[in-house]
């Protein structure tokens, strides 16, 4: 039962892990991307948050299943998104957070998670708004504030 | 809540040695530093005086002779010395190995060797509750198998196995029985006479010794005899050469005697613990499995599940507060499943979750109270950002 030795980023971001939680499906200016699985053990979903009119990340928000690398760095990433702009998000790269956490090699798959869940968020915002689709059918009501379904795991 | 210090809930890694411990072996650095084979002078017959104690206090604790204990660097040379041994002394018979999927990897990955080396291996699976079924097993014993390895208690689910019956299906067949009980000697009675088995590992750091020294039981009646693995100095009865550890000896020897004095007491104080513990966590969460058999098993061990929760994750948000120990570990990108859950048969999402708590000499009550509000605080918040349960299955 031996296990990895880690950083003391990640092991902060492990004992408060900002930025948890998220939006419920089809919130207005949110876009979400998911990366990974539960079977395999490491599943991140990543959403971001851009106000209307706008082309910059205001709130951003994770959720994960995984270790402890996988925790930090959809925590980390989820913290490096907001302010940045959409082009800037989607170069968010496995090997910025890898660095910025000190992630042991065999843990890099784990922040691989986390920017490819990112990339797919923006493009999922992207898709989004060229569709004018966040999925509220006729008659839905509407969802809570950004960051509520958050504020448990803060 | 952090505390200045941890509270430690990992006694099946390691145990603290017992300042009487220390203090029995202190002398044996500085004064009595003589060699134990230095047989011509005073040093190294106090040494040798000092070695020979510790071997009936370590044969005491486990109901065997003096002269059936071999003095090793640890369990896992003792456990290599017993199969390994085994295996080259008993070529005539033939070239069969049994064990047990749940074993510790000092016995799967020695075995996995062997069976490169041109030995067949027959690994059988446990039943749901992490015992092995005493049918099963003898079924795998055949007329070539030379020697069977099967812990006495596991070192993460804490189940004990039921050795006795193993070893009467080994004894009527002629194979050898080893048992690897590292995590059962000093904290539940073991005895080798009435079990039964024919070699056995110890270590001094699970039961208050120091780290770096254990010893192997090698049946004298019937005789057992093993093919040395570390030659060159005779010592050990020809079975482990080197110069002996002394400190160390007279450390495990101290720990052995301190042990079996205070079994009787100290199994139902910890098993109490160990049930506070549970009663806790059961009472604040939803969602927590007890891994293997809620009776057969280790007083000091619990090992459970989160349901939703990833195990290292969780012990890595713990770790300023409580010392546990995760029961998966991750290689290359892809996470390997502990190789215990995989064996219980535990669903594979579930099998993330596992951590183990280990109880020991010095844990209170207090400790526990702590512990199960540091875990279900931090349980409760890493569920909050997990999709298992929110009706995510990705």
């Amino acid at each position: 039962m031996t296990g990895t030795a880690y950083s003391g980023a990640v092991r902060a971001r492990c004992r408060d892990p900002r930025r948890a939680g998220g939006w419920p499906d089809g919130t207005p200016g949110v876009g979400t991307g998911e990366r990974g699985s539960l079977d395999a053990g490491a599943w991140t979903r990543v959403q971001v948050h851009v106000a209307d009119g706008s082309n910059v990340i205001d709130d951003a928000r994770f959720r994960v299943f995984g270790c402890s690398a996988a925790l930090a760095s959809a925590s980390w990433a989820a913290d490096a998104l907001v302010g940045r702009s959409l082009d800037e998000a989607r170069a968010l790269g496995a090997a910025a957070i890898a660095a910025a956490l000190d992630l042991p090699a065999d843990k890099v798959a784990m922040a691989a998670l986390a920017a490819e869940a990112a990339s797919e968020a923006v493009r999922d915002w992207e898709r989004r708004m060229g569709a004018g689709d966040w999925g509220l059918g006729p008659g839905a009501t509407a969802v809570g504030a950004p960051g509520q379904d958050s504020q448990a795991t803060r | 809540m952090a505390a200045a210090r941890p509270i430690y809930l990992d006694h099946q890694a390691t145990t603290p040695v017992d300042p009487r411990v220390v203090d029995a072996m202190l002398p044996y650095f500085t004064e009595h530093f003589g060699n134990a084979a230095s047989r011509q002078h005073v040093f190294g017959w106090k040494a040798d005086e000092a070695v020979e104690h510790a071997r009936h206090q370590v044969a005491r604790l486990v109901g065997a002779r003096a002269k059936e204990i071999v003095f090793t660097s640890g369990a896992t040379e003792a456990n290599t010395l017993a199969l390994r041994g085994a295996v080259q002394a008993r070529r005539d018979r033939g070239a069969h190995v049994v064990t047990v999927a749940t074993e510790h990897k000092a016995v799967l990955d020695t075995c996995a060797r062997l069976a490169r080396e041109g030995c067949e291996v027959t690994v059988l699976p446990v039943e749901p509750d992490g015992r092995l079924d005493p049918g099963r097993f003898a079924d795998a014993l055949r007329p070539d198998t030379v020697v069977a390895s099967v812990m006495a208690a596991n070192n993460e689910i804490g189940v004990l196995q039921p050795l006795a019956a193993l070893a009467a299906a080994c004894r009527a067949r002629g194979v050898w029985l080893h048992t690897d009980a590292v995590q059962a000697a000093g904290h539940v009675p073991v005895d080798v006479e009435a079990l039964g088995v024919d070699l056995a590992s110890f270590s001094a750091h699970k039961m208050y010794g120091p780290k770096g020294v254990g010893a192997l039981y090698v049946r004298r009646s019937p005789r057992v005899t093993l093919e040395p693995q570390v030659v060159g100095g005779g010592q050990e009865q020809g079975l482990r050469a080197g110069t002996l550890n002394v400190p160390g000896i007279v450390g495990l020897g101290a720990a052995a005697a301190m042990a079996r004095e205070g079994l009787a007491a100290e199994m139902p104080r910890v098993a109490a613990l160990r049930d506070r513990l549970l009663a806790g966590l059961e009472r604040a969460l939803d969602g927590v499995a007890v891994s293997g058999s809620r009776t057969e098993r280790l007083p000091h061990n619990l090992h459970v599940r989160f349901a939703g929760v990833d195990g290292e994750a969780l012990m890595t948000s713990l770790a300023d507060d409580l010392a546990v120990s995760a029961g998966s570990a991750c290689a290359s990108g892809s996470r390997e499943p502990s190789h215990v859950m995989t064996a219980l048969g535990v669903d594979v999402v579930d099998r993330w979750g596992a951590v183990r708590f280990g109880l020991g000499r010095g844990t209170t009550a207090d400790e526990i109270d702590r512990a199960v509000a540091c875990v279900v605080e931090r349980v409760t918040r890493l569920r909050a950002m997990s999709p298992v349960g929110a009706g995510v299955r990705a």
